[in-house]
């Protein structure tokens, strides 16, 4: 049987990229997310919501990231949701911290976002659902 | 369709003679008269099928139509405050060439930042409006993929719209900054940087005069986005601005106060 991948409407879609911790590639991942969170369907206003929190999570993760290191940006759409993960390894070792403007504006932008530490790598975790009712 | 300059209706005898009574009227109270406000509000909404018309003549050139409409609204609302009735002139004849200055400003604050192609400067405009008519039908912002069945294009072409959207020049701010102090603002001050709304935040002596620094306009969007719960389409509809703006205006001044922040 060789039915095409894309036409299975349950299989989550997938995308990955890796690029240098440096801000000139701050645009490449904001370009990604708009591209996946139109795969999930999200309106206008929920996708510019979810360029900035990219924007924000791999601006975090890069200030605290030694020289050479890479940032990974995962992205998965399934249905009408959206889970981004950002991870890179970390000169802390620390999660950011909590009681920041950067992570205020962070969560106001998505619906949710975890922190995990492991082996001196952060990864923020980012899940977003569609708000609204949109006809397929 | 017209019949005089920038003419888009025809005027009967009864607008005419109220139109000007009205400036008559406005010739004699004082700047700060209150009654001002009720004549001036009645002489805009009574000329804004001209900023309608005028506008349209720019409809393809990267902007949404609502937003041209309100910065030409601006030019109308300059040109109410300093006509000069005792100057004879008509009305429309003095305000057409006020409302495309300030059109024409808009485009020349907000020049391309890249070389964008044509097509794609043109499809970012219909991508633009046609966002805006849609969130009118729907009550809420559209999806790309509605924005490209509605424009008969590809759900790529519309992401390549929002792109070339963002990549505007950012030289914009002292020319925003200049808009605020004559639009009245909707939300009035009820947007301060509080305590209240800091609470969460460490370093909030740090942050608060970052923000109380913005201009109006910039420090609402922020305000309402971050602290209030409003969605970028709210905001739009408070402020009487594109979402796209919104987008814009939230992507840039988030950029500005992470920098900000990191130098400080």
């Amino acid at each position: 049987m060789s039915e095409p991948v894309t036409s299975h409407p349950g299989a989550p879609d997938v995308v990955t990229v890796t690029f240098s911790a440096d801000t000139r590639n701050v645009g490449l991942a904001r370009t990604v997310a708009a591209a996946m969170a139109a795969r999930a369907d999200l309106p206008l206003d929920q996708l510019e919501d979810v360029r900035l929190a990219v924007d924000e999570a791999v601006s975090q993760v890069i200030v605290d990231a030694p020289d050479g290191a890479d940032v990974e940006c995962s992205f998965v759409v399934q249905g009408t949701e959206l889970d981004i993960r950002v991870s890179s390894a970390s000169i802390s070792g620390r999660p950011p911290a909590h009681d920041t403007f950067s992570w205020t504006v962070l969560t106001a932008l998505v619906d949710d976002v975890t922190v995990t530490v492991d082996a001196g790598r952060v990864t923020l975790a980012l899940r977003i659902s569609r708000q609204v009712a949109v006809e397929a | 369709m017209t019949a005089g300059p920038g003419r888009t209706t025809r005027w009967g005898d009864e607008q005419r003679r109220r139109e000007h009574a009205l400036l008559e009227q406005l010739s004699t109270l004082d700047r700060d008269d209150p009654r001002r406000a009720a004549v001036r509000d009645e002489l805009v909404t009574m000329h804004l099928p001209l900023v309608h018309h005028l506008a349209r003549r720019y409809r393809d050139r990267g902007e949404s139509s609502d937003d041209l409409v309100q910065v030409g609204t601006i030019g109308l609302i300059k040109a109410v405050d300093r006509f000069d009735i005792d100057r004879g002139a008509e009305f429309s004849t003095y305000a057409t060439p006020t409302i495309l200055g300030e059109i024409k400003r808009h485009f020349r604050d907000r020049a391309w930042a890249m070389k964008v192609p044509r097509r794609l400067q043109e499809l970012t405009a219909q991508v633009a409006t046609r966002s805006d008519e849609l969130t009118r039908d729907l009550q809420r912002s559209p999806t790309v993929r509605e924005l490209a069945e509605s424009l008969g294009v590809t759900t790529d072409d519309i992401l390549d719209a929002i792109e070339a959207r963002h990549a505007y020049s950012t030289a914009s701010l002292d020319a925003d900054r200049d808009d605020d102090a004559e639009r009245p603002s909707p939300i009035g001050d009820a947007l301060g940087v509080d305590d209240a709304a800091l609470e969460a935040v460490e370093y909030r002596e740090t942050i608060r005069p970052l923000l109380e620094a913005l201009p109006e306009r910039e420090r609402q969007i922020v305000m309402l986005r971050f602290f209030h719960e409003r969605s970028q389409s709210q905001i739009a509809e408070e402020l009487g601005i594109s979402q796209m703006h919104v987008s814009r205006l939230l992507a840039r001044t988030l950029g500005q106060l992470r920098q900000q922040l990191a130098d400080s």
